[in-house]
C-alpha cells in the first residue's frame, strides 16, 4: 500500500464542520475522484456526525442516522445518485458484510462513505480515501486525510 | 374464518406466525430451540441464516397453530425497513408461498407493526394515541390515529436510543451490545451522581449521538487522575446515564403529550425492556394522568406476531399488493 498523497485539516469546535466536509470533498475530487472513503476514528469521535455534514454538501435531503443497526444505509444525492453509508461495527466475520453484497456496493460506482472499515479489512477495494479522525486534548478534532491505491 | 401467514426477516430474527381473525395461533422466533431440531449453525447476522431459518420456522408456526396451507387465505411479510439481503428472504419466500397458494400477498411496515403489536392482548389503546418506538435501530414518537393510520412526529437525527446505550456500555468496557448491562447496574447506582448533558433538539425530534461523546469526555477526564474510574463507579454512572437517556425520551414525549392533548400512551421497540423508562413511565402516567400502554416482551422484541396483527386490519381494508413488489430497506410510513 503507498501513501500517495495527504492533507492535514483541523476542526477546532462542531460549528466548523461545513468547512472541514467541503474541504474533504475538495480533496477527494482532486484525487480522481475517489468515492470509496473510509472513515477511522475512536467511538465518540464523530465520524457519523462528519459524515451527515458531507451528505448534506454532496446534496443528501434523506435524515442521515447512524447505520449501525441497518448496516448500510442509502441515500440519493444530487442527479439522484445513491449514496452508501455503511457501519461494519456489528460485523463479526468478513462472511456477514458478503452475504449482504458488501462487495457490490464497494463496486458500484457510488459513493460509499464506510464507518469501522478495519472490521472487513479483507474485502475492501485497494483504492480509497481514509478520513483519520483525531480528537485532541482541548477536544478539537484533527481530521487525516491520504489515498491508497 | 380468516387465516394469515406472516413473516418477519428484517434483521437478526427470522419469525413466522398465524393469525387466524384477530387471534395469534403461533409466534415462532428463529431461535436455538428451531436450530436444535433443524440442525446446522446459523451466523448471528446474514441473509443466509435467513435462508436456512425461513423454512423450519414457517413450518413450525403452521404446525403449533394446528393449520394446513391450504387454509391460509392471505401471506404476509415485512417489506421495510430493515436490512435488504435480510429482507429479501422474507419477501421472496412470502411471494412464493402466496403464488404457490393462489392467495393475496399482504406487505407490511415493520415501525408500524410494532405499533399495533398492542392490539396482540388486552389493555388496547383508543384512538388516537402515542407510541414511542425504541430499540437498537429506532426511536420515534408515532400519532396512531387508527390501525393504519399514523404519523411520526418526532425522530431521531442520527442514532437510535437503544444504540446509545449499546455503545456508551462500550466506553464503559462492557461488552458490546451492553444496553440491557447498563439498565442491570443502573438499578443498584444513584441516577444523580454525575450530570450528563440532555440534548437540546428541536420540536419533538431527538439527538442521541452527543450523549456518546459526552461520556468519551467524561471518562478521559476522569482517568487521568484514576485509571480504574469506570469500574469502581460502574453502578453510578449506568445509573447516571440511565437516568440521562430516559429523561431525553420523557422529554420529548411529555412535550408530544402537551401539544397533541393525547393521555394514551404506548411504547414499543426493544428498549421497551429497560427498568428506567418503564419506571419514568409510570411516574409519568401518575403526575400527568397518563394511560400507560406496554406490550408483552415477546411481542416488543422483533417478532411475526406483530407483523400478523397489521396484516389482518390491511387485510380488513383489502389493502394487499402486486408480486412485483420490492423490499423498501428506508421504508417511510
Amino acid at each position: 500500500m503507498l501513501l500517495e498523497k495527504g492533507l492535514e485539516i483541523s476542526c477546532p469546535s462542531q460549528r466548523d464542520l461545513p468547512e472541514t466536509a467541503a474541504a474533504i470533498i475538495a480533496f477527494a475530487r482532486g484525487q480522481g475522484g475517489q468515492k470509496i472513503w473510509l472513515f477511522e476514528g475512536s467511538m465518540g469521535a464523530g465520524k457519523t456526525t462528519l459524515i451527515k455534514e458531507i451528505c448534506l454538501r454532496l446534496g443528501v435531503e434523506d435524515t442521515v442516522q447512524s447505520p449501525t443497526f441497518s448496516i448500510v444505509n442509502e441515500y440519493r444525492a444530487e442527479g439522484d445518485e445513491p449514496v452508501y453509508h455503511f457501519d461494519f461495527y456489528r460485523i463479526k466475520e468478513v462472511a456477514e458484510a458478503l452475504q449482504i453484497g458488501a462487495e457490490e456496493y464497494f463496486y458500484s460506482g457510488h459513493y460509499c462513505l464506510i464507518e469501522w472499515p478495519s472490521k472487513i479489512e479483507e474485502i475492501l477495494p485497494e483504492q480509497y480515501l481514509q478520513v483519520q479522525i483525531e480528537v485532541n486534548e482541548d477536544n478539537s478534532r484533527t481530521i487525516l486525510l491520504s489515498t491508497h491505491e | 374464518m380468516c387465516s394469515i401467514l406472516a413473516i418477519e426477516s428484517s434483521c437478526d430474527e427470522t419469525s413466522a406466525s398465524v393469525i387466524s381473525n384477530s387471534k395469534i395461533l403461533a409466534n415462532v422466533v428463529a431461535s436455538q430451540q428451531v436450530h436444535e431440531q433443524w440442525g446446522g449453525v446459523v451466523p448471528e447476522l446474514a441473509s443466509r441464516a435467513h435462508q436456512q431459518n425461513i423454512i423450519p420456522v414457517v413450518h413450525k408456526a403452521l404446525q403449533e397453530a394446528n393449520i394446513t396451507k391450504k387454509e391460509l387465505d392471505a401471506v404476509a411479510f415485512t417489506r421495510g425497513p430493515g436490512l435488504l439481503g435480510a429482507l429479501l428472504v422474507g419477501s421472496s419466500f412470502a411471494k412464493s408461498f402466496a403464488l404457490g397458494l393462489g392467495v393475496p400477498l399482504i406487505d407490511v411496515n415493520h415501525m408500524q407493526a410494532h405499533i399495533l403489536a398492542h392490539f396482540i392482548d388486552d389493555p388496547k389503546p383508543p384512538f388516537p394515541f402515542l407510541c414511542l418506538t425504541v430499540s437498537g435501530g429506532h426511536t420515534q414518537i408515532v400519532r396512531v390515529n387508527d390501525f393504519l393510520d399514523m404519523e411520526i412526529i418526532g425522530e431521531t437525527q442520527d442514532d437510535a436510543v437503544g444504540e446509545a446505550f449499546d455503545k456508551t456500555a462500550k466506553l464503559l468496557g462492557l461488552p458490546y451490545p451492553g444496553g440491557p448491562l447498563v439498565d442491570q447496574w443502573a438499578q443498584k447506582g444513584n441516577p444523580q451522581a454525575f450530570p450528563f448533558p440532555l440534548s437540546e433538539m428541536q420540536g419533538l425530534n431527538y439527538s442521541f449521538s452527543g450523549i456518546k461523546t459526552a461520556v468519551l469526555y467524561f471518562l478521559q477526564d476522569k482517568q487521568k487522575s484514576d485509571p480504574d474510574f469506570a469500574e469502581k463507579n460502574m453502578a453510578d454512572i449506568c445509573a447516571s446515564l440511565q437516568y440521562t437517556l430516559v429523561e431525553m425520551l420523557l422529554q420529548k414525549l411529555r412535550k408530544a403529550a402537551r401539544e397533541t392533548d393525547i393521555k394514551h400512551i404506548a411504547i414499543a421497540g426493544g428498549v421497551s425492556a429497560n427498568s428506567g423508562l418503564r419506571k419514568g413511565l409510570r411516574e409519568e402516567a401518575e403526575k400527568r394522568g397518563w394511560q400507560v400502554y406496554i406490550p408483552a416482551f415477546e411481542y416488543c422484541t422483533d417478532n411475526a406476531a406483530m407483523i400478523a396483527m397489521a396484516a389482518h386490519y390491511k387485510y380488513q381494508a383489502g389493502e394487499f399488493c402486486p408480486q412485483d413488489v420490492s423490499p423498501m430497506p428506508r421504508m417511510k410510513f
